[in-house]
């Protein structure tokens, strides 16, 4: 029984810690937010809904930290402690695509495909250079060429993780026959595409 | 995750909700996103850009959001030189703007559905097509007339880390 009482123990300060540092680290609630929130889904303006939301779900969180205290522990610290880690998976994803010679299209010069990417804008509200507002990712691009380094157009199908497909385009530094950095002017799902 | 924010879109003399986000296209492409802060879960993003079609070009002429630190990110903080008004030459794909009353409420993303949705096919910033794809009528007469929320919204975050812009040359994306 005292097993019992010194776990719940637990569970009830980690609960105050956990909630603590939700207070401390929530932004407040906007009104015009709350608005926008009722407009887009109407059911939010609903007594059930209010009392779910605002009571019955962290009633429920809040017994589940009781109980299984050591995970909702863990959890925080790891926040505390590597707070940059949902970046970094998040980073991880998109950089899962690269090219590779199978996408390779064309070899050209710098000259060439600065002539293709000049953008010209009526209204001049873009750089009137190679790549426009990416002119220095092109420029960064570049910059890190050798004598060995060839550029290359490439076109790619990719498949996302969630099962959408994309065309992605652009142009690639190969060195050795390897492709590696490169810079994209096509981003497209392809389902998007009549 | 819930429904989401819409950017807004200047179209032919009025202004509606666009349920796409080009600016994301040019983050990706350059290799580098600011840390914007997220308000609130209607808007993971971070900010709320406002477009305008001119001469079937897209153009960005305003931003409002904020970073993690707390502060203001506008236009200007994006394309210093051009505050007033970007062409988003880098994107390709559809801009979807949703018309009449909402059909089906979800509470992810872009996700719900309306009675008509207009079409902007755009390539590399110059629309292309227009289209307006029928989706259904709604049964409820006196429901809500579009996507009726987002506006030029700035919503301060309390700092919670500091800029960590930075280009991912490392990975290959540059």
């Amino acid at each position: 029984m005292n097993y019992l009482y010194g776990w719940l123990g637990a569970g009830a300060l980690t609960l105050v810690v956990v909630l603590g540092a939700h207070l401390m680290s929530a932004e407040r609630k906007s009104e015009s937010i709350q608005d926008i929130l009722e407009a887009i889904n109407p059911e939010r303006r609903k007594l059930s809904y209010r009392v779910l939301n605002d009571v019955v779900a962290p009633a429920l969180a809040g017994i589940l930290i009781v109980i299984a205290w050591p995970i909702a522990l863990l959890v925080k610290v790891k926040e505390w402690v590597r707070p940059d880690d949902k970046d970094k998976r998040r980073d991880q994803i998109e950089k899962q695509f690269s090219v590779d010679s199978s996408h390779l299209k064309e070899r050209l010069s710098v000259q060439e495909i600065e002539r293709r990417e000049m953008v010209i804008d009526p209204l001049h509200a873009a750089p009137a250079l190679p790549f426009g507002h990416l002119h220095n990712t092109w420029c960064t691009l570049i910059e890190g060429l050798t004598s060995e380094s060839e550029l290359w157009s490439f076109s790619a199908i990719w498949e996302c993780g969630w099962g959408a497909r994309e065309l992605r385009e652009g142009y690639v530094v190969v060195r050795d026959g390897v492709p590696g950095a490169f810079l994209m002017t096509v981003w497209t799902q392809l389902e998007n595409k009549k | 995750m819930t429904a989401q924010i819409a950017e807004r879109l200047l179209y032919e003399g009025s202004e509606h909700a666009m349920c796409t986000n080009p600016l994301d296209d040019y983050f990706a492409m350059a290799g580098h996103r600011p840390p914007f802060g997220s308000p609130s879960t209607a808007l993971w993003r971070g900010y709320v850009g406002r477009w305008e079609i001119v001469n079937d070009r897209l153009y960005l002429v305003g931003l409002s959001g904020t970073l993690e630190d707390g502060s203001e990110v506008t236009q200007a903080s994006i394309f210093p030189d051009f505050p007033e008004r970007a062409f988003a030459h880098w994107y390709t794909g559809s801009v979807r703007v949703p018309q009449g009353k909402q059909l089906k409420y979800v509470h992810m993303g872009y996700g719900s559905t309306f009675e008509r949705d207009l079409l902007l096919t755009i390539d590399r910033g110059v629309v292309v097509s227009t289209e307006i794809q029928n989706n259904g009528e709604a049964d409820d007469s006196q429901g809500q007339e579009g996507y009726g929320v987002g506006a030029m919204l700035i919503y301060p975050t309390k700092g919670r880390s500091t800029h960590r812009a930075q280009k991912d040359t490392d990975e290959g994306l540059l």
